[in-house]
């Protein structure tokens, strides 16, 4: 089938490949305006204090500097994802509920004058007593950050579905296992950065950003703009991972001081400041239980699990519910209980993480998954194939899975690893794990309550038809989105990739879309583009039947060529056919519009976790341990994704070898610290260690074939999904080396050391 | 974060620095790399009102062996220039390798010596290799010049004996006869990573029998030390693999580390240990390496 296809499973260049290279890509940073200020945030020194008095003049006074804002100066409305979960101010208002919560900002001629200025201002503190465990916070007498949260509990979760109580009574074996998992964050290349500036009534804002709808729809609503006045848009983004979703103070304030100064303003976080906006993974505390039958099949799971939000809810009130939601998808089981309570503490906000809320309880639920086989004496990867959901199946809280291929993704993993060869065969040291994992393609549900489509796109046929250009409001944010979406108009349309331009992420001169988060682009976004190109091909074939002489049945057209199917021989260029469309019916546009049906249950919370399409994944990975020191390495791995129809399959694996990396350093190595006041330790590349290439392996990606009735050329994620199975796949290899299970995250070498003395 | 204010000099010969040196006093600061004092004093940890570049003095860069007296690197020459040199490479690949597993080659192309000897943070990777191979200083100010063994350099974390108006101008490694030599850097990830332990030997090895080691460890105490008691447990004695362990036991409880973010006090001990013997198989088999 797919050999039809001219455009796409192909492995084209990036469009963008070009001016990534040559280093002519501009990142938000780059850019400069004339007139230009530039802008800095004042962060709260203190973990969580009120604040008494604020004054500016000082630094208003120092010669250079053009604005200082603070509250005062700015709408009080507060902003976040669920309305009653509203909890963060563009500045601080009585309180700073973390070292880094935003206080003041200031505008300035140069970068110099500003830090001299942020100096200047003198802030007023009483210091309360502030908590940075999630478990204290929950005690009696401690410390309340929000009046609205008692006992600092910001999110409760109790679903239950199935009759958990007769699975477990009727289960062969009941096992409880507790897994902690620990604060990341996702370190994007480029550092955030927002440059805004004012036209009249109307204001520009570039960001650095995941997506530019919501960052529009937030602005006009806590400045209390039209959102037709905000116009959004971005240039090249160097990675986001979730941590670009939430708008930061650099967004609020660089359109505040631009209106303030009636200059263009950019601002700009360092390193260390987006450690304090953060964003990054909650902490999880997770206590799972599960009942199976002797043969190993599961009848029932309790997930019971508390999640560290730090100081501000933004995402993580979605971030909770997935947590729970997405562990139901890869097993087909009937009953199951979710708890969860997402507690606030003085530290910086967590949000959604590649994955979201999903990647530390599949490392716990992998982890008990293994424990519970070596129980009963079964092959782990046997164990979960008996589990396996099968395609065209709802999960028990109501989501509908149609194509499926998690089965085959564990047998071609089992082939490709040598898994039975080595599986409980290693020398001591050496050990080999699985984990599964997976995706929604999509969310079903807008991160707020709208009836607007998921995903527009417009295409347009350049006047003497040699080039179309794509609009569409997905945003490029480094995973090849740009790219993809061109191959699939070009498909849809019967043209070429190469003739394809593209205008998209800016609110003003591209099509709507949500953005990139939850995975959601290919599907969604191609699915728009898609239906466009479609209206493009459909009005080219009429268009050419008139010429040609035939119905527009007898033709076809590919490759950016018309032909009758019967007589391929005859042709007319898809540019002369487009020309003569424009000079009879004006210009050649083709629209698309995509939003998903109504999917999922009717219980509380039900929205999050729904989605067109699942993706699937198996990973194998084997390790070499330093049984002296406790040094692990990882040497090989393997992974076996079911992502649908692949359009692009270099890009794929990208994706695969980039979720891999992220989620073995998530396992191995990256965790955010903070000493006992909640002072950040290591805010820098140094003492934060993201792996480097050197501690990469080799990584084999593979894929299994399926086609999702409800995408677009069948297609599904792969973005997130291929970092879910990872911390889990490295644990069940740490214990397949060393005989001990280290149980919580990350598997630092000394948590290893550890665990293999204690066992001694 | 931002560099504060500051007057920059660059002064064209040896005489000319140090005579800046004296005359700006102790609000003065040699700049070489820039690799670690710029990012102090971005991170506000220092701010020295005057800057005193030591670009221009070419001669420091020099690394060059002198008879009858050994190699002499220049304080000024860079890791990398360390781990390139043929002539270093020949007579210590231990040095070579100590410079090329540090930092990343970034910085390795701009950090010197002269810095990572002066900077006297703990973990830095050069020091335990020089003073395992019994390295001399050389301080220049505009009273003359000195001599000092790296090994008494050091006086606490940051501090050392180089007196405000003095420069580091060269190490000489003296002649000697060991057999071999290594530097082993144990850091929590493959590459760019700071040293949990370092532990660097050199032996002098008559077939099986040890006549002189000397152990020198890094990360695991204020300031870069030598594992006396170690030592005396190999010299004149036949190796064995049991020997070399109770001689890891042995250094390990010698150290005094401290618990950080990096690792425990705990950890830290036995890691000494660990790399401790195998420092010394390595040397010993391998010769300097
Ligand atoms: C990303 C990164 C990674 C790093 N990794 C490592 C690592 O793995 N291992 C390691 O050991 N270090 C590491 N460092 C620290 C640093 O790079 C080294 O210590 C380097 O050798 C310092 O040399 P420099 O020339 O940059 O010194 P500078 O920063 O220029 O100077 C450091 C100090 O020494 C003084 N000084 C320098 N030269 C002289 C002289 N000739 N006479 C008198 N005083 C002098 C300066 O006044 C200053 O106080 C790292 C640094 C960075 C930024």
């Amino acid at each position: 089938m797919s050999d039809n296809y001219t455009q796409i499973g192909k492995s084209v260049p990036r469009i963008d490949a070009f001016e990534k290279v040559t280093g002519q890509a501009k990142y938000t940073a780059d850019i400069k305006f004339s007139n230009m200020l530039v802008g800095k945030l004042l962060l709260s020194p203190h973990a969580h204090a009120r604040i008494i008095s604020i004054d500016t003049s000082e630094a208003e006074k120092l010669p250079g500097v053009k604005a200082v804002i603070t509250h005062k100066d700015v709408p009080s409305k507060r902003y976040g994802l669920s309305p009653a979960r509203w909890d963060e101010n563009i500045f601080c208002i009585d309180k700073v509920r973390y070292i880094g919560d935003k206080v003041a900002a200031v505008a300035a001629i140069d970068e110099e004058t500003v830090y001299k200025a942020l100096k200047l201002i003198k802030v007023d503190y009483e210091v309360l007593p502030a908590v940075f465990d999630a478990f204290e916070a929950m005690k009696e007498g401690a410390p309340q950050i929000f009046e609205e949260y008692p006992g600092n509990i910001n999110t409760e979760i109790h679903q239950n579905f199935g009759d958990l109580d007769q699975a477990f009574k009727d289960a062969y074996y009941v096992r409880t296992d507790r897994y902690d998992g620990q604060r990341t964050y996702q370190c994007p290349l480029e550092p955030h950065a927002t440059i805004a500036y004012w036209e009249g009534s109307k204001v520009t804002v570039y960001s650095s950003i995941q997506s530019v709808h919501y960052l529009q729809y937030y602005l006009s609503q806590v400045l209390d703009l039209k959102m037709g006045d905000v116009r959004v848009l971005k240039t090249y983004i160097g990675g986001g991972f979730g941590g670009k979703m939430d708008p930061s103070g650099l967004d609020f304030g660089a359109v505040i001081l631009a209106k303030k100064t009636g200059r263009p303003v950019k601002m700009w976080f360092d390193r260390e400041d987006m450690f304090f906006n953060n964003r990054g993974r909650h902490p999880q505390f997770m206590n799972i239980t599960t009942g199976v039958t002797k043969e190993g099949k599961i009848l029932g799971v309790h997930a019971d699990f508390v999640m560290d939000g730090g100081a501000y809810t933004g995402l993580g009130i979605a971030s909770a519910y997935y947590a729970g939601a997405l562990l139901t998808i890869l097993y087909d089981f009937e009953n199951y209980k979710f708890d969860m309570l997402r507690v606030v503490t003085n530290l910086p906000g967590c949000g959604a993480q590649r994955g979201h809320g999903q990647p530390q309880p599949r490392y716990a639920f992998e982890s008990h998954l293994d424990n519970i086989a070596e129980h009963l004496g079964i092959d782990p990867l046997e164990m979960r194939i008996i589990n396996a959901r099968k395609p065209g199946t709802l999960t028990v809280q109501g989501f509908r899975v149609d194509s499926y291929g998690l089965k085959e993704a564990m047998e071609k993993a089992r082939e490709i690893s040598g898994w039975r060869d080595k599986k409980g065969k290693l020398p001591q040291g050496r050990g080999i794990g699985m984990g599964n994992g997976g995706f929604v393609s999509g969310a079903g549900y807008a991160i707020y309550r709208t009836d607007l489509p998921h995903s527009v796109a417009t295409i347009k046929v350049t006047d003497d038809g040699t080039s179309a250009i794509l609009y569409t409001g997905a945003v490029e944010i480094g995973q090849g989105s740009d790219t993809v979406l061109c191959q699939m108009a070009a498909e849809a349309m019967g043209y070429r990739y190469e003739d394809m331009k593209i205008v998209a992420a800016d609110t003003d001169l591209a099509a709507h879309d949500l953005g990139a988060y939850a995975s959601r682009q290919t599907l969604m976004s191609g699915a728009a583009v898609k239906q466009a190109g479609e209206d493009v091909n459909k009005k080219i074939l009429d268009t050419a039947a008139e010429i040609m002489g035939v119905s527009n049945e007898e033709l076809d057209c590919r490759d950016g060529i018309v032909f009758v199917k019967s007589n391929p021989e005859i042709t007319k260029t898809f540019a002369e056919v487009a020309r003569t469309y424009f000079v009879k019916n004006g210009q050649l546009i083709g629209r698309g519009s995509y939003k998903p049906p109504k999917l999922g249950g009717v219980h509380k919370g039900s929205a999050v976790g729904t989605s067109p399409a699942y993706s699937a994944a198996t990973q194998v990975a084997e390790v070499v341990i330093d049984e002296e020191t406790g040094e692990i390495e990882v040497i090989e791995a393997w992974d076996v994704h079911d992502c649908g129809y692949v359009i692009n399959p270099a890009l794929l694996h990208g994706q695969v070898h980039g979720a891999f990396y992220m989620g073995m350093g998530e396992a191995i190595w990256e965790e955010v610290l903070f000493d006992k006041n909640g002072k950040l330790m290591n805010g820098n590349l140094a003492e934060y260690r993201l792996p480097t290439a050197l501690d990469m392996p080799p990584v084999a990606s593979e894929l299994v074939d399926t086609v999702d009735p409800n995408a677009p050329w069948g297609v599904k994620e792969v973005g997130e999904g291929a970092t879910t199975p990872t911390m889990g796949c490295i644990s069940n290899a740490v214990y397949d080396a060393i005989g001990v299970r280290v149980k919580s995250l990350p598997f630092t070498y000394e948590k290893i050391w550890r665990a293999i003395k204690e066992k001694k | 974060m931002n560099l504060p204010d500051f007057d920059y000099y660059i002064p064209a010969s040896l005489q000319d620095a140090c005579a800046l040196l004296a005359e700006k006093g102790p609000g003065a600061k040699v700049l070489a790399g820039g690799t670690d004092l710029l990012n102090k004093m971005k991170h506000e940890l220092m701010a020295p009102e005057v800057l005193i570049s030591l670009k221009k003095l070419d001669q420091l860069t020099s690394i060059d062996y002198v008879s009858g007296k050994g190699v002499v690197i220049g304080s000024m020459a860079t890791h990398n220039a360390i781990s390139n040199s043929s002539l270093l490479q020949e007579k210590y690949l231990s040095v070579c390798e100590a410079a090329q597993h540090m930092a990343n080659n970034q910085v390795r192309n701009v950090g010197t010596i002269g810095g990572n000897i002066v900077n006297a943070v703990p973990s830095a990777d050069l020091p335990p290799i020089f003073i395992a191979l019994g390295a001399l200083l050389t301080l220049v100010s505009t009273n003359g010049e000195r001599v000092m063994p790296l090994e008494e350099f050091f006086t606490g974390p940051g501090k050392t004996h180089l007196a405000p108006d003095e420069l580091l101008t060269g190490i000489v490694i003296p002649d000697n006869s060991f057999t071999g030599s290594t530097y082993i850097k144990f850091g929590l990830r493959r590459s760019g990573a700071l040293a949990v332990v370092g532990v660097a030997v050199a032996v002098e090895m008559d077939r099986n029998i040890c006549k002189d080691a000397r152990i020198a460890l890094g990360a695991v105490a204020p300031v870069p030390m030598r594992a006396k008691k170690a030592e005396a447990m190999m010299i004149g004695n036949a190796i064995t693999d049991e020997l070399l362990e109770q001689v890891g036991v042995c250094a390990s409880t010698e150290c005094n580390p401290i618990s950080d973010i990096r690792g425990s006090e705990e950890y830290r001990r036995d890691m000494v240990r660990v790399f401790t013997k195998r420092a010394l198989r390595k040397a010993i088999n391998n010769g300097h390496v």
